[in-house]
């Protein structure tokens, strides 16, 4: 840890900070400072307690149910209401207007959205959602012509992870009939997105360039494979009608595709990069500083919630996918969500394979906002042309602490800790925490990423613009 | 005798896409009062457009009416209309057509009010002179065609008007109830001594009915032909009549003006069928 | 259909003579029984037919399952919501105990809403957004009827508007609600007021049009009367006018009722308003093997309460209008 910025330090937002401690009470202050064995004073009451958060329909918007109905959010004091939306951008949009107090969001929309790509508004996050959880499937016409380039196991069955290299000869043979290789995903700025460009990429796809600079925002320039958005739920009926020969989504939609027969998942993001952070919770700056002990409290519900779904070696798991199988969530059919759920993935069909950590809401410090997380998204636009320009290393770790809010968490779970909700071994260490995780060599292409360097990193890919390369 | 109505040089012409259209030339006619006067002539001669000019529906182009010495110059209910098809107001019963006519005429803001009382009693007074008090309290579209054209006439009655105009009051009924109602007409007119200008088609009701008898002549610029005096004597018995020669002559009088003088030869039409057909036949003239 | 209210009529007429009265009774009864029968037995067919990639079309079984399932999910809420309010009324007292100075607050339920909530939801709305039609519609229309010289200057804007499916609408009236409608405790939601201004703008002109052709088209012969008896402006219009539009203004309403339940289904389901039309899209979303099944019952929900309106506009009609022959289906 060389980097000594601790949160808070230094950074641009005394004021909410300022409010933040004064919402929590002094000890909680004397708890940051490390006096840990003082008991902390009473968090204050939420200045609003009646609230509406949006979320998609998708297996990782569970902290949200799972706090609802496990009635963590009443135990805060907080009447909240969870209202499905349609799509990604209707969620942003209602986040930003004021429709919705907060929102299950992708991690790229809080950063985008601050740094002004697509509609500019000042988005925080103080909780981390889930890792992992997302997957790519293509059509069972795209798996037969992919099914000769995969090595065998023993058992016949295809060799995992399953590589872009054997989906390159595909896209080459639709390229030369001139046909265009479409495929879906959900966001521009989606974990999806950069999940499925990494994939391609590191097979030797080129996914395409944006150019926002120039007008252009359709991601397809210099493109072998033709990316474009399509709302989750809406994914497996998008790949029926044939518009599309693939897609990047979250669950239950890659296990959808399976039991309809239309499809077949060939890789989870847990294959792609090991622990990949997905979604998050996010809420206005504004709100966080206009309601700073309903924002703590929001958190903490989000925090025991996240508890309850790895608790005891996921022991809950089949009770949350009995929840989120009700209509009002996700609405899929229960044994869909169970597929991966509950630790495993079902690939092929019949190929079912254990991937434990699959959905992860809470062991391996899940939830808390690490800075580096953040960064690696930026990085991932930068790559992508959707920051147009070179920026420094500064810009990165700036915007990072200007979104992503360690803090607020901080307060929350130190109070969670006081109250002996939630165990000190389960977090970080406040103390000593910078936020930045150390190098990640798990990625598919054995490229690390060490969220400190920045502009180092993006230089490393073979496909994909250079820190200082302009388009 | 002094005369309650007096039309002089009444002239109208109608603006049409064709140009002008002359539909009556110099009319002259005096009525007195009490007097019953028919007029009669071949469809499209105007009959309905010196009614109507009359009524104060319509202005003439030239020339005027003069009623108790003052000009006509829209209608009101001293000149009381009865249509051709009866014209009730569909959403009301009997009793409430008459009364919406006799509010209007003896209401609290008339020159001469009436008490509720008073106006309810005169609105059944009336239904009862045309024999509808049984079913006063029936909408137009539950009784018959001659019920209605009897509230319609009790409507007109009710007003008290100066003058009784009347389009063609039985031309939509059938034989039996026009002769019905035209025995119910004498009989009221013989109490009431009413001035009346009916329009009609039938030779029979006019001679019948009518002091005189104003014959026009065929369209366009159509105007008075003859006016024949009938001077039987009152109460007239249709069945006594039919074998009075002075009677049968006035008959062929009429006859011989329509269709020796103003034969006119139309192409073979259908038949008028009864009810809504008939009613613009003559106001479009 | 004008020759069963026929029948209707001939059949009461005929109410002394039991025989030939009960004879049309059984075949007013018997011959829909039968259409009914058939259709769910082509229904049960075709639908085994039909293969989709949630499984087999849903048959009339599974859909009377759902609705089975759907009752008893919205007993189920109504039981989570008074648990809901006995844990808030603990939760305020808990409070009040230790915080002298709070006012206690009753929050609404925040649980979903059920079939039978959306279908109530949807029949507010589509209710609300008609009365206001009609409310700004039928004064309008007797305006145009009255003035020619009004209806020359209004009629061009109608002409161009009328074909405007009300669908067109829906962005522009989101985005003026957002604009204009701000207030920090709304008396009603955002998304009712968009659905209902939708359903508004769908209502007005059948109604408008409607309602100034019966105006203007008055019996000439009853203008007459009333110029003869002189009434006023005022007398003429409520004497004379505005009876004689009654039927022509009914069958504005009526028709705009139906066009306006319609739309506001697709409004619903475009804008994830709540309703039948959210419910519809949200089980669409879900793409659970149950789905379907829901979808049809909600479809047929959608279209008796559809033929429910009609029939309660005509039933409206029958009674406030003179014409009876204007007021059949």
């Amino acid at each position: 840890m060389t980097h000594s910025r601790t949160p808070g330090h230094a950074t641009p937002r005394g004021l909410n900070r300022r409010a933040l401690i004064k919402a929590a009470g002094a000890s909680v202050l004397a708890l940051g400072l490390g006096i840990s064995t003082v008991q902390a004073a009473k968090l204050g009451y939420p200045e609003k307690e009646e609230l509406i958060f949006g979320f998609i329909k998708l297996t990782d918007m569970a902290p949200l149910a799972i706090a609802y109905e496990k009635g963590y959010f009443e135990d805060e004091g907080l009447y909240v209401k969870l209202e499905a939306q349609a799509n990604w951008k209707v969620l942003l949009d209602g986040v930003i207007d004021g429709r919705l107090d907060g929102a299950h969001m992708l991690a790229g929309q809080p950063l985008a959205a601050t740094i002004g790509y697509g509609t500019q508004a000042h988005i925080i996050t103080p909780f981390s959602m889930d890792l992992n959880g997302n997957g790519i499937t293509v059509s069972n016409a795209v798996w037969e012509e992919m099914k000769p380039n995969i090595p065998k196991q023993a058992d016949g069955k295809p060799v995992h992870p399953i590589k872009a290299d054997a989906l390159k000869p595909v896209v080459d043979k639709y390229k030369a009939e001139g046909k265009p290789f479409k495929m879906g995903m959900v966001f521009p700025v989606s974990t999806h997105n950069y999940e499925l460009r990494y994939w391609l990429a590191a097979g030797g796809i080129n996914p395409g360039y944006y150019a926002p600079h120039k007008g252009d925002t359709s991601g397809q320039i210099q493109a072998d494979a033709l990316l474009s958005v399509t709302p989750p739920p809406q994914m497996p009926a998008t790949l029926e009608a044939g518009t599309i020969y693939g897609y990047c989504v979250g669950e239950p939609w890659n296990q959808q595709a399976v039991f309809k027969g239309i499809g077949v998942p060939v890789i989870t993001d847990y294959e792609i990069w090991k622990n990949n952070p997905e979604k998050v919770f996010g809420i206005t700056a504004e709100f966080a500083e206009k309601y700073p002990n309903t924002t703590i409290r929001v958190t903490r519900a989000l925090i025991r919630a996240a508890r309850w779904l790895d608790e005891n070696n996921n022991a809950n798991r089949p009770e949350a996918v009995k929840i989120l199988s009700q209509p009002n969530y996700v609405g899929a059919d229960e044994k869909v969500i169970a597929n991966s759920m509950t630790g495993t993935f079902e690939y092929e069909k019949g190929d079912k394979r254990p991937v434990p950590d699959f959905n992860v809401f809470y062991r391996y410090y899940a939830t808390y906002p690490f800075y580096s997380d953040a960064i690696w998204y930026l990085t991932q636009m930068r790559r992508w042309g959707q920051i147009a320009e070179a920026k420094p290393d500064s810009w990165y770790h700036e915007v990072a602490k200007k979104v992503y809010r360690p803090d607020i968490y901080k307060l929350a779970a130190e109070s969670l800790i006081a109250e002996g909700k939630v165990k000190p071994e389960e977090m970080p260490d406040f103390a000593t925490e910078t936020g930045y995780k150390p190098p990640e060599k798990t990625f598919i292409d054995g490229i690390v990423y060490d969220g400190r360097h920045p502009t180092e990193y993006i230089d490393q890919f073979p496909i994909g613009l250079k820190a200082d390369q302009t388009l | 005798m002094k005369a309650q109505l007096e039309i002089t040089g009444m002239s109208m012409t109608f603006p049409t896409p064709k140009g002008p259209f002359v539909a009556l030339e110099d009319v002259n006619l005096k009525v007195a009062r009490g007097e019953f006067v028919s007029l009669i002539g071949h469809s499209g001669c105007g009959k309905s457009t010196v009614l109507n000019v009359v009524a104060g529906l319509y202005r003439a182009t030239r020339g005027g009416v003069v009623v108790k010495g003052r000009e006509v110059s829209e209608p009101g209910p001293d000149r009381a209309v009865v249509f051709q098809n009866h014209s009730l107001l569909p959403w009301l019963t009997a009793y409430e057509n008459v009364e919406l006519a006799v509010k209007q005429v003896f209401g609290p803001r008339s020159p001469a009010p009436r008490s509720k009382k008073e106006i309810r009693e005169w609105v059944e007074h009336n239904l009862r002179l045309v024999h509808m008090d049984h079913a006063m309290h029936k909408r137009p579209d539950e009784i018959s065609g001659g019920m209605k054209q009897r509230v319609g006439i009790a409507r007109a009655l009710a007003m008290q008007p100066d003058i009784l105009l009347m389009d063609e009051p039985f031309g939509a009924l059938d034989a039996l109830t026009r002769a019905h109602m035209q025995d119910a007409l004498m009989e009221i007119q013989a109490e009431l001594n009413n001035t009346v200008i009916m329009i009609t088609h039938d030779v029979d009701e006019a001679v019948l009915l009518s002091d005189r008898i104003v014959m026009m002549t065929n369209g366009p610029a159509a105007t008075i032909g003859e006016i024949l005096k009938v001077d039987l004597p009152r109460p007239r018995n249709r069945l006594a009549l039919a074998e009075d020669p002075d009677y049968n002559h006035l008959r062929s009088e009429v006859l011989r003006f329509l269709y020796e003088k103003q034969r006119k030869v139309e192409p073979l039409k259908p038949a008028r069928s009864q009810g809504s057909a008939s009613k613009n036949t003559e106001s479009a003239a | 259909m004008s020759r069963v209210i026929t029948l209707f009529r001939n059949t009461l007429a005929l109410e002394g003579q039991p025989g030939a009265g009960l004879n049309q009774w059984i075949s007013r009864i018997t011959l829909p029984l039968a259409g009914i029968a058939v259709f769910l037995m082509l229904w049960s067919f075709a639908a085994r037919q039909i293969d989709t990639s949630l499984g087999a079309f849903p048959g009339p079984q599974a859909v009377a399952t759902q609705f089975v399932n759907l009752y008893n999910e919205h007993v189920a809420e109504r039981e989570k919501e008074a648990a809901f309010y006995e844990r808030q009324e603990k939760r305020n007292a808990a409070r009040v105990a230790e915080d002298p100075d709070y006012v206690p607050k009753i929050r609404p339920y925040t649980g979903k809403e059920t079939f039978l909530d959306q279908i109530g939801t949807s029949l507010v709305t589509v209710m609300s957004g008609f009365l206001l039609g009609a409310l700004l519609a039928i004064p309008l229309g007797i305006a145009i009827g009255l003035s020619p010289t009004l209806s020359q200057a209004v009629n061009p804007v109608i002409q161009v508007f009328k074909p405007v499916s009300p669908l067109a609408w829906l962005p522009l009236v989101t985005m003026v609600v957002s604009a204009l409608y701000v207030s920090d405790d709304p008396l009603v939601s955002k998304s009712f007021l968009n659905s209902m201004i939708t359903v508004t703008l769908c209502c007005l002109w059948p109604m408008v049009v409607n309602t100034s052709v019966g105006v203007a088209s008055v019996d000439k012969d009853l203008v007459n009367v009333s110029r003869v008896l002189k009434l006023s402006t005022l007398r003429h219009v409520q004497k004379i006018v505005l009876p004689s539009a009654i039927p022509m203004i009914f069958t504005g309403m009526r028709l705009s009722l139906g066009v306006a339940w319609m739309v506001l289904i697709a409004a619903e389901m475009l804008a994830q308003n709540p309703g039948l039309g959210k419910f519809v899209w949200d089980e669409f979303q879900n793409g659970s093997s149950q789905s379907l099944s829901r979808i049809m019952a909600a479809v047929l929900v959608i279209g008796f309460i559809g033929f429910l309106l009609d029939r309660s506009m005509l039933w409206l009609q029958r009674r406030a209008s003179w014409d009876k022959s204007v007021a059949t289906s």
